[in-house]
C-alpha cells in the first residue's frame, strides 16, 4: 500500500501515473467502487478526502469503509489533499472533516509501506 | 532540552509529542500544560480525547489557559508538554478587551516561553500549522495568524529541535536528523 498527500493542485495523480509507468492503472476519482477486478493494473483512488468529505455528509463511517477496502486491495495507491493546514474552521462540520480526514491519513500512513509528500510535482518520500 | 512540534489537524502531532517526551523525559516528573478552554461540548469532547491518550502515560496535568509561566509557582524543573500554542495565543489575544496586537501577544507569550526554558530540563511545545490555507479571513483572524507566525518563527530559533508530524510521520525540520528527499 502507498500513500501519496500534498496540497491542492500539486501533482500528486501526474506523481503517481508517472511512478507506475509502463503499468496501466485503473482510478477512481473520490470513489471506492470498482467496476472490475484490477488485477494485473494498478488501482489508484484519487482524490480520497473528496470520497471521505460525501461518505460523512451520507452519515456514513469512513474509517470503516476505507480499512475494508484497503484489505481488500493492499497494493491500492491512495491520494488525499492534505487539508488541515488552515485555520480551524468555524463550521462544525467543517471541523469535523478536517480532522477525520487528518487521522484517516495517519492510520493509512501507519499501514503504508510507502508514503510520498507531493510539492509543486515532486514526491518526497517520508515513508 | 526544548523541542517544537508543528502540523496541522488531524495529523497526529499531539500522540507524538506525547510519545516523545516519554522518551526524553529521564525519568523526570512529566507535566502536561494544557491551553484549551472548555467553551461547549466540542472543545470538552476534544480534551476528553487527548485525557484518554495521556491516561496510563504519568501525566499531571495543569491548566493554564493564559500566562504560562505561573506553573513555575507549582512546579520547579522537569519535563512539561505545553499543548497548544496556537491554543494560547488565540487566549492571550483575544481574552483582553480590545484584543491585543500581534506583536504584543507574541511578545507576551515568548516572555513567558523563555522564562519556562531557562528552567525546565525537558520542554517541548506543540503548535499548530495554519498558515496554508490561502484564504483571506476577517482582519482580526489574519492578526492572530501573524502573532502565531511570528511565534513559532521565534519558538523554532530557540528550540534545539524541531519536527513537522505529517500522517503521523515525524519530519525533523531542525536539530540532528534532517528530512532526506526521495
Amino acid at each position: 500500500m502507498k500513500l501519496v498527500i500534498g496540497g491542492f493542485a500539486q501533482g500528486k495523480l501526474g506523481y503517481v501515473l508517472n511512478s507506475c509507468r509502463p503499468r496501466e492503472c485503473i482510478v477512481l476519482d473520490g470513489s471506492l467502487s470498482l467496476s472490475e477486478e484490477p488485477g494485473e493494473k494498478a488501482l489508484v483512488v484519487n482524490h480520497l478526502h473528496s470520497w471521505i468529505r460525501e461518505c460523512l455528509l451520507r452519515g456514513g463511517h469512513p474509517e470503516e469503509e476505507v480499512l475494508a477496502f484497503a484489505e481488500r486491495h493492499p497494493d491500492c495507491i491512495w491520494i488525499s489533499d492534505e487539508i488541515g493546514n488552515g485555520i480551524v474552521p468555524v463550521d462544525a462540520f467543517e471541523r469535523e472533516y478536517r480532522e477525520r480526514t487528518g487521522r484517516i491519513q495517519v492510520m493509512l500512513a501507519e499501514r503504508a509501506e510507502e508514503v510520498v509528500r507531493v510539492i509543486c510535482g515532486i514526491g518526497q518520500k517520508i515513508k | 532540552m526544548m523541542v517544537l512540534i508543528t502540523g496541522g489537524s488531524g495529523s497526529g502531532k499531539s500522540a507524538y509529542a506525547e510519545e516523545l517526551i516519554s522518551r526524553i523525559s529521564g525519568g523526570r516528573r512529566k507535566y502536561y500544560l494544557a491551553t484549551m478552554q472548555v467553551f461547549d461540548g466540542e472543545t470538552r469532547a476534544r480534551i476528553e480525547r487527548h485525557r484518554r491518550q495521556r491516561s496510563g502515560k504519568g501525566f499531571l496535568t495543569i491548566e493554564r489557559p493564559v500566562a504560562v509561566s505561573g506553573v513555575l509557582r507549582e512546579i520547579r524543573g522537569g519535563a512539561v508538554l505545553l499543548e497548544c500554542m496556537s491554543n494560547l495565543a488565540a487566549n492571550e489575544m483575544f481574552s483582553a478587551d480590545p484584543p491585543r496586537s500581534a506583536g504584543e501577544t507574541a511578545e507576551s507569550i515568548l516572555g513567558d516561553v523563555a522564562e519556562l526554558a531557562g528552567e525546565l530540563e525537558v520542554f517541548v511545545i506543540v503548535t499548530n500549522h495554519v498558515f496554508d490555507d490561502g484564504i483571506l479571513y476577517d482582519a482580526s483572524t489574519m492578526e492572530y495568524c501573524k502573532a502565531l507566525g511570528s511565534i513559532n518563527e521565534r519558538l523554532a530559533e530557540m528550540a534545539d529541535r524541531v519536527v513537522e508530524v505529517v500522517a503521523g510521520i515525524p519530519l525533523v525540520l531542525k536539530g540532528e536528523e534532517r528530512i532526506c528527499g526521495s
